[in-house]
Formats: C-alpha cells, sequence, structure tokens
C-alpha cells in the first residue's frame, strides 16, 4: 500500500466488506447447491451464479485486503461485477425467459433488493475514495 | 415449524440492529451488554438449529427438509460471531455497522428458513 492510499478495510470499507461477504457466502453456497443437485435444469443460470459467487468471493477479499495486491482484485472483481449486473440485469429485463431460472443478477438483482446493483457502485466509489491522491 | 419462536428470533435480530444503529449513530463502539445480548441470540439460533434438526431426525414433513434447509440452519450460526469477529478488530462506526449487517442478515435467514420450511 502506497503511503497515502487508505485502507480499503478500514472505517465504512469494514462494513462494505461485511455486505460483500454475506453476498459471497450465499450466492457460492447457492450455486454449488444448485449445481449439486439440478444442474442438468439450467446449466447456464446456475454457471453464472456461480461466477457471481466467485467474484463476490474475490471481491470480498480484494477488499478486505487478503493477498498480495488487493487493491488490483478489488478492482477487478467490482469491475467485473457491474458489468456482469448491468448485463444480466439488461437481458433478463428484456427477455425474462433467457434463463429458466433466476440468477443473483437477474433483472438487476430485483430478488435481492437490487442490492446487487447498488452494491458495485458503492465499490467502485470506496475504491476512488481511498486511492492514492498522486 | 416452531413459528412463534421464530418470529421472536426475527423480531430480536431487527431490533437488536435498531439498538446497533443507535451505538452506530452515537459512535459508540460494542460494550459488554451489547455482546452478550447478542451471545442470547446467537444460543437461541443454535437452540433453533438442534430442534429442526432433530425433527428432520425423526422424520416429520413439517420442518421442509433437504439439504439447503439445514445449510440455512447451520450457516445462520457462523453470522454473528464472524460478524463480532471483524467488527471488534476496529473502533469506528463501521466497524459497529458490521453488526447491523450481520444482524439484518441473521433476521432475513430465518425469513428465508421460514419460507423454505413452508414450501
Amino acid at each position: 500500500m502506497r503511503p497515502d492510499e487508505r485502507s480499503t478495510a478500514s472505517g465504512l470499507g469494514r462494513a462494505l466488506v461485511a455486505i460483500y461477504a454475506v453476498f459471497a457466502l450465499s450466492a457460492s453456497a447457492r450455486s454449488l447447491v444448485q449445481l449439486a443437485t439440478k444442474a442438468d435444469q439450467a446449466p447456464v443460470a446456475y454457471s453464472l451464479s456461480a461466477v457471481a459467487g466467485l467474484v463476490y468471493v474475490a471481491a470480498t477479499l480484494g477488499l478486505a485486503e487478503v493477498g498480495p495486491a488487493p487493491r488490483r482484485l478489488a478492482w477487478a472483481a467490482v469491475g467485473f461485477e457491474l458489468v456482469g449486473v448491468l448485463t444480466v440485469g439488461t437481458l433478463t429485463v428484456l427477455d425474462p425467459e433467457l434463463f429458466p431460472d433466476a440468477t443473483v443478477w437477474s433483472a438487476y438483482g430485483q430478488g435481492y433488493g437490487y442490492l446487487p446493483l447498488v452494491l458495485p457502485f458503492v465499490g467502485v466509489a470506496w475504491l476512488f475514495r481511498t486511492r492514492s491522491t498522486r | 415449524m416452531i413459528d412463534p419462536f421464530q418470529t421472536i428470533l426475527v423480531v430480536a435480530a431487527l431490533l437488536l440492529a435498531a439498538v446497533t444503529g443507535a451505538y452506530v449513530a452515537l459512535d459508540r463502539s460494542p460494550d459488554k451488554v451489547l455482546i452478550a445480548v447478542l451471545a442470547v441470540l446467537e444460543l437461541a439460533l443454535v437452540a433453533q438449529a438442534v430442534v429442526a434438526i432433530v425433527q428432520l431426525a425423526r422424520g416429520s414433513d413439517a420442518v421442509g427438509g433437504g439439504i439447503t434447509f439445514v445449510g440455512y440452519l447451520l450457516s445462520i450460526l457462523l453470522v454473528l460471531p464472524a460478524g463480532l469477529l471483524w467488527s471488534l478488530g476496529e473502533h469506528s462506526r463501521g466497524a459497529t455497522a458490521v453488526l447491523l449487517v450481520s444482524l439484518v442478515t441473521v433476521a432475513f435467514l430465518v425469513l428465508r428458513l421460514v419460507q423454505l420450511s413452508a414450501a
């Protein structure tokens, strides 16, 4: 961490990490159960859920400053998350029949109170606020 | 299954979330009283898991059953301890707000559990 960078896991970031951790666990666990018990019913939707789960795990670790390059990891994960929720959200709003079963990002995360849509914007804002000013 | 009990759990978690919200607003770190009350809630969640799993083992249909149900029962137990550990690592508003996140998550998970057992 550069001297004028602020920790992403401190202050407000601590609460943000907690929210990401909840999403990481629930999305991963859910997709594991779905892939293990009924993968053939909606393979694309469940794989997408698994990818989303991994992205949340990566974002949690990055923001919690775990690993060698946490800020880069956090940027990559939150960026992927933003693109993912916007893409999947738009596709599922245009064509609700696209996936036979819902994913976290379907209809911009409607099933989760639109938190999946809000979260990456908060993540990006937080990464901007804590970055090096030089 | 044990609906009044789960109603109490949800209400208790949300009340505690409101109290924790006051702590955040006043910029107070969690004290012993708050942590003790959280421990009581955690014990109640353990009781919920034990009762539900015993019912499940006896073959009662009323509890829904299945891997998802048991997964919910057990993962609920991890939320408060993990949240408390992460929260106590720092003294700040954000750190106290971690408990708020944990408590809302517990309330949400118990509600999902009720939905699962009703399905």
